[in-house]
């Protein structure tokens, strides 16, 4: 293997976007003292602007603050790709609040001052999720980086195998020798990491549900 | 308030007597008359008038006790044809029945818009309450939830091994700041729920309102309202806050000159008037042309989040009445002859050999 994408784990990163500064900097504390890092921010502008690092993160957004409400950036970031699980807090919340945050998919809803736990329990949870969502788009790109490194020739015969037909078959569709289609098929199953047909059949679904996405 | 009660129940007692009477005055005239003479239908006045005090129940009693009363006259009447009397006294006991229905129909009705009306009243006060109360909420709770998380901060320094107590102490700096933070929050919200007293100085009257118009120019240019001013010469100074007399003058112009975005533009006057009595005191009075107040507005309009306007909040006014009482001064509206409406507040006025 070339290109070794299994790196080693980045340490997560908790994004904090409040208005008000000291809650920023109370929030930046807490998480220091825990070990974790922690990024602030005094607005989503700023947040949407700034460069994230390529690690497993989460996101504690105030609900309430001048420019764009918290709510209305969970829609910006779902319209814009950025898939970090969202804590909320606010000050001042209300059940229409709290039900559009979560039906937007948000992981909680706090309500200012809350709970040491609660916070915690909903960041270890947010970082956890945003682990499991990485690996899998991790193994998706991994998977995709291998599929293209195959030669067309190979990709050709490794579309017609996996939907079930013989060598013999496949060297009738593409109009070659089944030695060809043999000695390819070899290839592109040791550069597919595929142990079996099966494996491979299975790699493909997984490319194909990867890119329908 | 036991004095009020008694007195109330003496009037009742008076006006049910009087009532009475008038019944008993009807039923004689029933009698005395011929019995072709319907005289009886007259006791549906007797139920008009009861419905304006009785509750329900007195009323129906009322009503039965006419209906008796002419039955009793028309067997007591001497004079006249038996048959036309009996038809005579038929239409009375359904004309009484009518209209005793009817009424109490009424006043159901009229209690049910009363009704309606405070409900609206008492909603829209407390969606204005919600709205405070959110963002004082919110406000104070920011400062908390900072002053929370910065504990649990510290406390995890001071537990880490070993000890990293600059960065506890820090935290703690932190809460102290947060919790004058919130304080002032609070005294911020007290200072403008409280009734500060006015700090007085001698104003001249001429000047204060002078400042207003200049202020308001702009704005009655826009509107086209044209200000006629009635200040004479001569008049004392007052003692009054440099800040809330004018505060309460500029909100009766403005009040004066929201009430005629509806009035034809030509017509579009504001009277601003200033006079001294002869008892030393100053009488300020703003008269407008515009929509005008009820009879039950002149009264209420002070009230607190009472309004007339659609976008009204009901506040406005009450500021004014408390701080011209503050002043020891009077305020209160009258609704103009013809059209409009002019609001009259007065203050003591200073003696004329002082500044």
């Amino acid at each position: 293997m070339k290109d070794p994408v299994i790196q080693t784990p980045a340490d997560p990163v908790v994004y904090v976007v409040d208005d008000d500064a000291s809650v920023r900097a109370s929030l930046e504390d807490l998480l220091a003292s825990m070990g974790l890092n922690c990024l602030t921010f005094a607005s989503a502008r700023e947040f949407a602007e700034s460069p994230r690092a390529d690690a497993p993160g989460c996101l504690i957004l105030d609900v309430r603050m001048p420019g764009m409400s918290g709510l209305d950036f969970q829609d910006e970031m779902l319209r814009g790709g950025i898939s970090l699980p969202v804590i909320f807090i606010t000050a001042h919340g209300d059940i229409p609040m709290s039900v559009r945050a979560m039906k937007a998919g948000a992981l909680e809803f706090l309500t200012k001052p809350f709970r040491e736990q609660d916070l915690l329990d909903a960041i270890a949870r947010g970082l956890s999720h945003d682990r499991q969502r990485r690996e899998v788009a991790q193994g998706l790109a991994d998977l995709q980086r291998r599929y293209a490194s195959l030669s067309e020739g190979e990709r050709s015969v490794m579309d017609l195998v996996v939907t079930g037909l013989l060598n013999k078959q496949v060297a009738a569709r593409l109009g070659v020798s089944e030695v060809t289609v043999k000695v390819r098929r070899g290839a592109l199953m040791k550069k597919m990491q595929a142990d079996s047909l099966a494996d491979l059949v299975r790699l493909s679904e997984r490319l194909k549900v990867g890119s329908s996405r | 308030m036991r004095y009020k009660n008694r007195l109330e129940q003496a009037q009742l007692a008076i006006r049910l007597t009087l009532l009475l009477g008038l019944a008993l005055g009807i039923t004689v005239a029933d009698t005395l008359t011929n019995l072709e003479i319907a005289a009886g239908v007259f006791q549906i006045v007797v139920v008009l008038i009861a419905v304006s005090f009785l509750p329900r129940r007195g009323v129906i009693a009322m009503a039965a006790f006419c209906m008796l009363l002419t039955v009793v006259s028309y067997r007591l009447t001497r004079f006249g044809e038996a048959e036309a009397g009996l038809i005579n006294c038929l239409i009375s006991l359904a004309a009484i029945a009518c209209t005793t229905y009817l009424a109490l129909r009424m006043s159901a009705a009229i209690r049910a818009v009363h009704q309606a009306r405070e409900l609206l009243e008492h909603s829209a006060r407390t969606n204005m309450l919600g709205a405070l109360t959110a963002s004082i909420a919110h406000e104070v709770n920011q400062p908390l939830a900072a002053i929370a998380t910065s504990g649990n901060a510290g406390l995890r320094w001071m537990a880490a091994e070993p000890a990293n107590l600059p960065k506890a102490r820090q935290a703690l700096e932190r809460i102290i700041a947060d919790a004058h933070r919130a304080s002032e929050i609070i005294a911020r919200v007290r200072s403008m729920a409280q009734r500060r007293p006015p700090t007085k100085e001698w104003l001249n009257v001429a000047d204060t309102v002078n400042g207003i118009v200049q202020l308001l120019h702009s704005e009655l240019d826009k509107q086209s309202v044209t200000l006629r001013l009635d200040i004479p010469s001569g008049l004392p100074p007052m003692l009054a806050d440099r800040v809330q007399i004018p505060q309460v003058l500029l909100n009766l112009v403005m009040n004066a000159m929201q009430a005629m975005g509806h009035t034809d533009p030509d017509r579009r006057i504001l009277e601003l008037s200033v006079a001294c009595d002869a008892r030393n005191y100053l009488h300020f009075s703003v008269s407008d042309q515009g929509s005008g107040l009820g009879a039950d507005d002149c009264e209420r309009v002070f009230d607190a989040f009472y309004t007339t306007r659609l976008d009204g909040m009901g506040i406005g006014l009450t500021i004014s009445r408390s701080i011209i009482e503050a002043h020891e001064g009077r305020i209160w509206a009258s609704a103009n002859p013809e059209l409009g409406a002019t609001f009259h507040f007065t203050l003591p006025g200073g003696h004329k050999e002082t500044p």
